[in-house]
């Protein structure tokens, strides 16, 4: 599994994807922002707003359908908070608003994830001086995430190898023994990893 | 001065078994030593205690000498900028974002900043043959060339003796040669664990055979590899490279 | 339980946001303050495991399954900070990579899913193992009470959140919320003690209570946790839940109710099954519900951990290796 399959947008030469990392950081985040603190319904003013969006995906070059795959697999969850609001006075216009509003956060994000890498965005979060133990998680974990992602792919289709009873508890069984190898497979790594940087003269 | 010097060294697993015993065998400075032996001869141990990584608690007269300075403390900060050891699995030894912070971790930890920094991190990566990968991802990276990214990332170091473990193992015959010729034209004093017969011929004058944590054989690799009754007895095998060599 | 863009108003956001910057500070300081190294990199390969095994299937029914939350079982194996900062690292990047929970909502999302859930879990799961004592079986029966209610507080907040933020009423955000983590905190609770009890079996000395630093530092932290929780419920859970005689009259006005009798139902059918005969509201019902979950987890987790474990004994911990030389 690489890295290429969550987005394998991030390498386009756009003019968007050439802007340097805080400048969309903050863009994402003032749009976010702004789009929150519309007021609800404001039904031009969405407009408005999502005309801006379409203009930078636009200018971005990311193919329509891959944002689009993106926004469907991402409303799911604004859809049904959103359904919540049905059952309050005038429900059906609070619903609306809400999920005009939410898609059109989402399309920030989703607008970002496909023009930046995660690697720029952690030197970013360094530079704001995040506080560093929080910046190398991160770090860590978007680095061996892949590599975790693997060795978990080997191990389920090695227990499905061996696994010849159908049903629901062999499942659970199943996976249950994968998560749990993978998590000492996982410390085991840490402890390597731990040793590595020390080998290279990391001081806490 | 002796590049390395390993005087009676001894260690116990945790649960008291014993890993090496009473090893003893010096390098010189430039030198490309072997460290041969069946599986279980306790190598990775060994490489271990070279930067002082094992024991976990420091002796209170440490066994082993890199230049002259004893692996212990106080001396343990400088040591791990002179010791580069290239762990087995490159996954554990690249753990930075982009290959370009990988290779300057070391640097950094040792307090090299700016143009500095950028001067050895691209001359490290010159020299593993990685130019342009600076901005490379870890995870697209082949298992080679993942190899030569750690290996940059010691030479970054300006490490002065390389301790190898395995350095060829999952490789494709295109990326052993790479790293083979890359260790060949490296200048600084190695020590190589590895199973990989050939490439002891092909790159070391001068093997130790380890097996159960002890030295069993030392002395110039063709005298030692031709020895089919002690190499077999130590669960390896003479080489065929020694009956005919191929340029590759 | 990640809550979009567009649904928190500024207030409730930015009190998230602030109870969540305090959760991660307590967790880094408690993690400076061990002085253990090796931790640095086990929290970030935790965090990466538990992005990992979120993925892994825990087929329910027809075409659903479930999947893992985490924040439990890293607070047990690992350690309730090292499970903050993994869980805000895990809803960091859902929230930027994958559009999974709001940008806005990020300091609701970490506080109740990387604050609250390992917090309470943690919290539950030593008291639990005060009580029932050290063995094996009673830490899983602590790991199993601990996953549902975690899963369940964590609910809750978030319930509140959305009711504080006029989203949604409280009337109907906490049967909805709270109701479907009832069941889905006993998956969580599955899930989690049958991956401790296979970790368990294959290195015991992983679960044992070595791996845990004890003493100040722990005790600090905890009641940090603690603290921040009971201000997570004050502010967003007690207006509504305290108030409820009276404020569920008004939500039932407000619903355009009005002294209807509870005849039919007043959500459609998932929630029927929590409502019990004479009971006018689904609120009701929930807390009812919610409570009488209580007992009856606490002995499903009991039934669990005893057949998990026919007879375990914890291997002795590693020792350190010595190094001789001349």
């Amino acid at each position: 599994m690489r890295d290429d399959w969550l987005n394998p947008y991030r390498h386009r030469p756009s003019l968007i994807h050439r802007l340097p990392a805080t400048a969309k950081l903050a863009a994402v985040g003032v749009g976010v922002v702004a789009t929150v603190l519309l007021p609800r319904a404001a039904w031009a003013a969405d407009a408005g707003m999502g005309a801006v969006l379409l203009l930078v995906a636009l200018v971005s070059s990311v193919p329509w359908r891959h944002l689009g795959r993106q926004l469907l697999l991402a409303e799911p969850v604004a859809l049904g908070i959103a359904l919540l609001a049905l059952w309050q006075a005038d429900g059906l216009r609070v619903f609306a608003a809400m999920l005009a509003k939410s898609t059109l956060c989402l399309s920030w994000v989703i607008l970002l994830n496909a023009t930046t890498r995660f690697t720029e965005v952690l030197r970013v979060l360094r530079r704001a001086r995040v506080p560093a133990l929080l910046v190398t998680t991160l770090a860590l974990m978007h680095r061996y995430l892949f590599v975790l992602a693997n060795e978990m792919g080997r191990l389920l289709r090695a227990r499905r190898s061996r696994t010849f009873a159908a049903g629901r508890r062999a499942a659970w069984r199943g996976s249950a023994t994968v998560a749990a190898q993978l998590f000492i497979r996982s410390s085991e790594r840490a402890e390597r990893v731990y040793a590595a940087m020390c080998a290279r003269g990391w001081k806490p | 001065m002796n590049a390395l010097e390993i005087r009676h060294l001894g260690y116990r697993y945790p649960d008291r078994s014993e890993a090496l015993r009473d090893v003893s065998f010096a390098v010189e400075a430039g030198e490309r030593v072997g460290l041969i032996g069946p599986n279980g001869a306790g190598k990775s141990t060994l490489l271990l205690h070279l930067n002082g990584l094992l024991p976990e608690t420091p002796a209170a007269a440490p066994a082993v000498s890199v230049f002259g300075t004893p692996v212990a403390e106080p001396h343990l900060a400088a040591l791990r900028a002179r010791v580069g050891l290239l762990f087995q699995d490159p996954d554990d030894q690249l753990f930075c974002p982009t290959v370009w912070e990988d290779v300057a971790f070391g640097p950094q930890q040792l307090g090299v900043r700016g143009a500095e920094l950028s001067d050895r991190v691209a001359r490290a990566l010159a020299q593993a043959g990685l130019a342009g990968f600076e901005e490379r991802l870890p995870h697209h990276l082949s298992r080679g060339e993942k190899r030569r990214v750690c290996l940059a990332g010691l030479l970054a170091c300006e490490a002065r003796l390389l301790a190898l473990d395995e350095p060829t193992s999952d490789l494709d015959p295109r990326g052993r040669r790479e790293l083979k010729a890359l260790l060949a034209a490296l200048p600084v004093t190695q020590v190589i664990a590895t199973h990989d017969l050939e490439l002891v011929v092909e790159i070391c004058p001068r093997v130790i055979v380890l097996d159960r944590g002890s030295v069993v054989a030392q002395g110039p690799t063709a005298e030692v590899l031709n020895d089919e009754v002690l190499m077999l007895a130590h669960g390896l095998e003479r080489p065929h490279i020694l009956s005919h060599r191929h340029p590759h | 339980m990640h809550i979009p863009d567009g649904f928190l108003d500024a207030k409730t956001a930015a009190v998230s946001a602030g109870l969540a910057a305090a959760g991660v500070a307590v967790a880094l300081r408690s993690v400076r303050r061990s002085a253990d190294a090796r931790r640095v990199p086990l929290i970030g390969l935790a965090a990466a495991f538990v992005f990992a095994a979120q993925m892994l299937n825990f087929p329910v029914a027809g075409g659903t399954s479930g999947h893992l939350i985490g924040a439990v079982l890293v607070a047990v194996l690992l350690g309730p900070s090292a499970a903050v900062l993994a869980m805000t690292a895990v809803l960091v990047v859902q929230c930027f990579m994958f559009a999974d929970g709001g940008v806005t909502a990020l300091g609701a999302n970490v506080f109740n899913m990387a604050v609250v859930a390992p917090g309470v879990g943690y919290a539950i799961y030593a008291l639990v193992r005060l009580m029932a004592g050290d063995s094996l079986r009673s830490r899983l029966l602590a790991t199993a009470f601990a996953a549902w209610c975690s899963t369940v507080a964590a609910a809750i907040v978030c319930a509140g959140q959305l009711a504080l933020a006029g989203a949604a009423a409280w009337g109907v955000a906490f049967p909805a919320m709270a109701g479907i983590h009832l069941l889905i905190g006993f998956g969580e609770a599955v899930i989690t003690t049958l991956v401790v009890a296979a970790v368990a079996r294959a290195r015991p000395e992983l679960v044992d209570s070595g791996r845990e630093q004890t003493g100040p530092v722990r005790h600090a932290a905890l009641t940090a946790y603690g603290l921040l929780v009971a201000l997570g419920l004050a502010i967003f859970v007690a207006p509504f839940a305290c108030r409820w005689p009276d404020g569920l009259e008004k939500v039932a006005a407000t619903l355009g109710f009005g002294q209807r009798a509870a005849a039919g139902p007043v959500l459609p059918a998932p929630l029927t099954d929590y409502r019990i005969p004479g009971f006018k509201s689904a609120v009701a019902s929930t807390t009812v519900a919610g409570g009488v979950g209580i007992l009856v987890v606490f002995g499903l987790a009991y039934l669990l951990a005893r057949a998990l474990t026919p007879a375990i004994a914890a291997a002795p911990r590693r020792p350190k290796g010595t190094s001789t030389g001349a």
